[in-house]
């Protein structure tokens, strides 16, 4: 759901996913490496999950005994040239002070904070973060819950209190354990007025912690949320309303340490000096703006141990990131960062285009949406003859361009549980034709006394611009309507389309997970959301699907409502991105094998606590041909 | 001469509080705040006890009072971009930076943009004017960012002459950003320079200098150059400030860690306490700037009288 907010606009944010058991499990950004392959998206997407079994775990089996040594990848390599903090390097990796991985932030956009629970928008661009503690699930390639902090998970019979037993060796590195304290002590933190944490909405409805919006609203202390220490390895989540999808929701749980976060504040990890770690990492520099470095936590005692023993994370602007990645000064570079013009260079490049990786990213949709209470979108007929003139293949064939996207039919992204593109796709078909005849009955014919219309964008980079202008002129040419396009800084948008009534009677934007379950997605056109459309209907069957423990059922009944979505036309659905990294070829591990969809790059939430790549990629041997001292 | 500098500075400290208020009224009057949702709403009594928190629901005037209240106390606050450190401490740590930055331009720009200004005029119409002319004209019209990817592309990423960015390690760093920066003020230096010189050549006091045989040297050093700074001092006077408070694009296209950036990025993230912060500093310098350029017509033209 969000997008990259100033640096914009396209933060690239971690969202993520899963249904494995059936949970989805939500993840952030980051990006990260990948292995030689294809430059096209895979011919077939993976199909829509099939009726995850969002029921809740009532014993989850894929727990790991508490004591056992972590992560090494499921496939392990052959043992190795040397050994690093207990673990075995795989047998072609290059040598302990070879295993050094760099990459940008982007130095343009706000970073305050590497703790996902302290901020979400103001965390930097494409900056390692969330690395310093163990969120309680962490995600795989496939975006399947793994234990992280929680070894296992269970919950009463209505999904409502939810029990996390915590990985009893988890020790800071000041020599204290990790205790559900600290998880309990950050989640109050947050949920906290005076944290005005930016992304409190994400523990809210569906599933809200108990409390959490009254703790929000000053109406009772912070100590009152659902969220309590049963022992110090046990923690309970309580939720409002069954919440089938908590733990997956959970993967954004990467704790602060209760006593650093009371001694020094929410910014103590912003120092080496007050900087405190129980995850694979320690923070070693962060000059502001300039430069972030971490090393490999010798002190680690969890389950996602790193065989990359630095990562070095350069302040720089985007429009450099291509030519650093070139010049050999990065090892990798997420693929939104990178133009149209940088994607021809490395299409045309042979060295360069073996380097494309592709990822799903956080199954981001972009969209054309209309205040649909008010004229002349109130009628359905005219938001249907809009939905009939969005040529999709044509958009990606010479705009967007084919490693960029796939075109889009209706919201829910192939991959994505529960999604029903196939089934939708017959919906809102290009047909300029009957797109003049919808036009003509809602009494508009040719558009003769249709308003000029001003198509609203969200900071958007050049080619989402140009997809704009061209939808813009397909509607000139076919239904006679002027459209004026603007590109809206971020927070102009984001505040007009928040605005009751809204001030955005057209616009196109974009929505990315942040938990890999239909109720995040589906969320967004709840009458609560953000857009000016409401159906009583749609509303009731997203919440209860949302509470729905019979997995099949609720996903039936998700798709019931996407299908009324993409019917009622509030939105109209342009494409789903993909993302093609570039990344070095001397990154390997188990994180850039292709995954279930196909697609090889380093998938969402990339190198952070949210997901287990951290202790699969390594550097391989061939390193020194292209780098023969290791970056410091 | 003092009462004129107390009455300039007097005049300062209006424009001051007129740029406070302008500029407060300016911030609150554009869409968004510094705790709106990015993405998706908050309930609204939530939103409404984050205001509360920060003070964001009182009305503006009380708003602006205690803000100014604070900061004629030297208070001015916290930076919501870089809440680890008071917007005093941030741009301690981030305008030396520019000023290094700005200030090695400024001599080596300005420098070099008169000095190419007093070639082209003694050589007018030559080989060396042409080129100057040329060069000028290149740094006017070509804008700064293209400067830099281009010098990024072939002096870092195909020749690797030079570092792609960064600042602080290597004097080499220096060398891309002073240019980049550079480029257009020295053209202007060089062009003002030219016009101006090239204007008071035609006088008749220096047809008088050389009709009694002073040297070339002597002729445009001694006379031509006081007289033709005036013009040149008037254009470029006001340069320093921009030059040495940072340029967004420059600073953060070479990783240099300079104020910059936070002309723009304290706007796009309503970092109120910022965006304040630095229209004060930058109304302070124009104003001060105006000022010097003032007392220097004193020093070069003796005729010149503050009053």
């Amino acid at each position: 759901m969000h997008d990259r907010k100033k640096a914009l606009s396209r933060r690239n944010f971690l969202r993520a996913a899963s249904a494995g058991a059936g949970l989805a499990v939500l993840a952030a950004c980051g990006g990260a490496p990948a292995s030689p392959q294809p430059t096209t998206p895979p011919a077939t997407l993976p199909p829509p999950t099939t009726a995850p079994t969002l029921v809740p775990i009532v014993e989850q089996p894929t727990a790991t005994p508490a004591a056992e040594p972590a992560a090494a990848p499921t496939t392990p390599p052959a043992v190795s040239s040397g050994t690093i903090n207990g673990i075995a390097l795989p047998e072609d990796a290059a040598p302990p002070e070879q295993q050094v991985y760099v990459r940008y932030f982007d130095n343009t956009a706000t970073f305050t904070t590497i703790d996902f629970m302290v901020s979400v928008y103001n965390g930097g661009g494409n900056a390692l973060r969330d690395l310093l503690s163990d969120a309680l699930i962490r995600l795989d390639r496939n975006f399947e819950p793994q234990p992280g902090a929680a070894l296992r998970w269970f919950s009463n019979e209505d999904a409502t209190v939810w029990t996390f037993e915590l990985d009893p060796n988890l020790m800071w590195n000041d020599g204290t354990p990790v205790t559900a304290d600290d998880y309990v002590a950050t989640f109050q933190y947050s949920s906290s007025p005076e944290a005005a944490w930016d992304f409190a909405w994400y523990y809210s409805a569906p599933g809200a912690i108990k409390n959490w919006d009254k703790a929000l609203a000053g109406e009772v202390p912070p100590t009152e949320i659902g969220v309590r220490a049963e022992g110090p390895h046990t923690l309970i989540f309580e939720t409002e309303t069954p919440a089938p999808f908590l733990p997956a929701k959970l993967m954004y749980s990467a704790p602060l340490q209760k006593k650093q976060l009371e001694a020094v504040g929410p910014l103590y990890n912003n120092k080496p000096e007050t900087s405190v770690s129980s995850g694979p990492y320690v923070l070693k520099e962060w000059r502001i703006g300039e430069r972030l470095v971490y090393e490999a936590n010798p002190d680690y005692k969890g389950t996602n141990k790193p065989y990359i023993q630095k990562l070095i994370n350069i302040g720089a602007k985007p429009e450099t990131f291509f030519a650093g990645y070139q010049a050999g000064e990065v090892d990798h570079v997420t693929g939104e960062y990178l133009t149209t013009a940088d994607n021809e260079i490395i299409a045309a490049d042979p060295e360069l285009s073996q380097q494309v990786r592709l990822t799903t990213q956080d199954f981001r949709t972009d969209y054309l949406f209309f205040d649909c209470q008010n004229p002349p979108f109130n009628d359905i007929r005219v938001r249907q003859a809009f939905s009939h003139i969005v040529d999709r293949d044509s958009l990606i064939r010479n705009i967007i361009t084919p490693t960029q996207g796939i075109p889009a039919y209706s919201f829910l992204m192939p991959g994505f549980p529960g999604s029903n593109s196939e089934a939708l796709s017959s919906i809102q078909t290009y047909d300029p034709e009957l797109a003049r005849q919808l036009l003509a009955e809602a009494g508009y014919e040719g558009g003769a006394n249709f308003p000029k219309l001003t198509l609203w964008l969200r900071s958007e980079p050049p080619v989402r611009q140009a997809v704009a202008q061209a939808i813009a002129a397909t509607i000139k040419q076919e239904l006679g309507i002027e459209v004026e396009v603007s590109n809206k800084e971020f927070d102009t948008f984001m505040a007009a389309l928040n605005a009751k009534p809204t001030q955005v009677q057209f616009g196109m934007v974009s929505y990315g997970i942040d938990y890999l379950d239909p109720s995040n997605m589906l969320g967004v056109w709840l009458s609560t959301g953000r857009h000016n459309w409401w159906n009583q209907t749609y509303d009731e069957m997203v919440l209860k699907a949302s509470e729905m423990l019979d997995a099949e059922e609720r996903i039936k009944l998700f798709q019931d409502a996407e299908r009324l979505l993409v019917e009622e036309a509030p939105a109209v659905w342009i494409y789903h991105r993909t993302i093609a990294d570039l990344m070095k070829p001397y990154i390997k591990g188990e994180a850039l094998e292709p995954n279930k969809g196909g697609f090889s790059g380093l998938q969402w939430p990339g190198i952070s606590a949210y997901s287990n790549a951290i202790s699969t990629l390594y550097i391989d041997n061939t390193v020194t041909e292209l780098r023969s001292t290791p970056p410091a | 001469m003092v009462a004129y500098l107390l009455q300039r500075l007097t005049g300062l400290a209006v424009v001051f509080f007129l740029v406070s208020i302008v500029a407060f009224l300016l911030m609150h009057s554009i869409p968004g705040g510094p705790f709106d949702e990015a993405q998706m709403p908050l309930p609204p009594a939530a939103k409404a006890n984050i205001m509360r928190k920060y003070g964001l629901d009182q009305p503006l005037h009380v708003q602006y009072l205690n803000y100014m209240g604070n900061a004629l106390r030297g208070d001015f606050g916290i930076s919501f971009s870089s809440p680890s450190e008071t917007v005093i401490e941030l741009i301690g740590r981030t305008w030396p930076v520019s000023i290094a930055l700005g200030g090695s331009t400024v001599l080596i720009a300005l420098g070099g943009g008169i000095v190419l200004g007093i070639l082209a005029a003694i050589r007018q119409n030559t080989w060396l004017d042409y080129i100057v002319t040329f060069t000028a004209t290149l740094g006017l019209t070509v804008p700064n960012f293209v400067v830099a990817l281009w010098m990024i592309l072939v002096f870092a990423v195909q020749l690797k002459w030079l570092p792609i960015g960064g600042w602080g390690d290597d004097w080499r760093q220096l060398i891309m950003p002073m240019v980049a920066l550079g480029l257009g003020p020295m053209g202007i230096a060089a062009r003002y320079t030219r016009a101006s010189l090239a204007d008071v050549f035609t006088s008749d006091y220096i047809r008088t200098a050389r009709a009694k045989g002073l040297g070339e040297y002597a002729v445009v050093m001694r006379h031509a150059i006081k007289n033709a700074l005036i013009p040149i001092i008037t254009v470029l006077g006001p340069m320093v400030p921009n030059l040495i408070t940072g340029t967004i694009f420059v600073e953060t296209m070479f990783r240099v860690p300079g104020l910059g950036k936070f002309f723009v990025t304290s706007v796009t993230d309503r970092d109120y306490p910022m965006i304040m912060a630095v229209m004060l500093l930058v109304a302070g310098l124009w104003g001060l700037v105006y000022l010097l350029t003032d007392l220097l017509y004193t020093v070069i033209d003796p005729r010149v009288k503050l009053v």
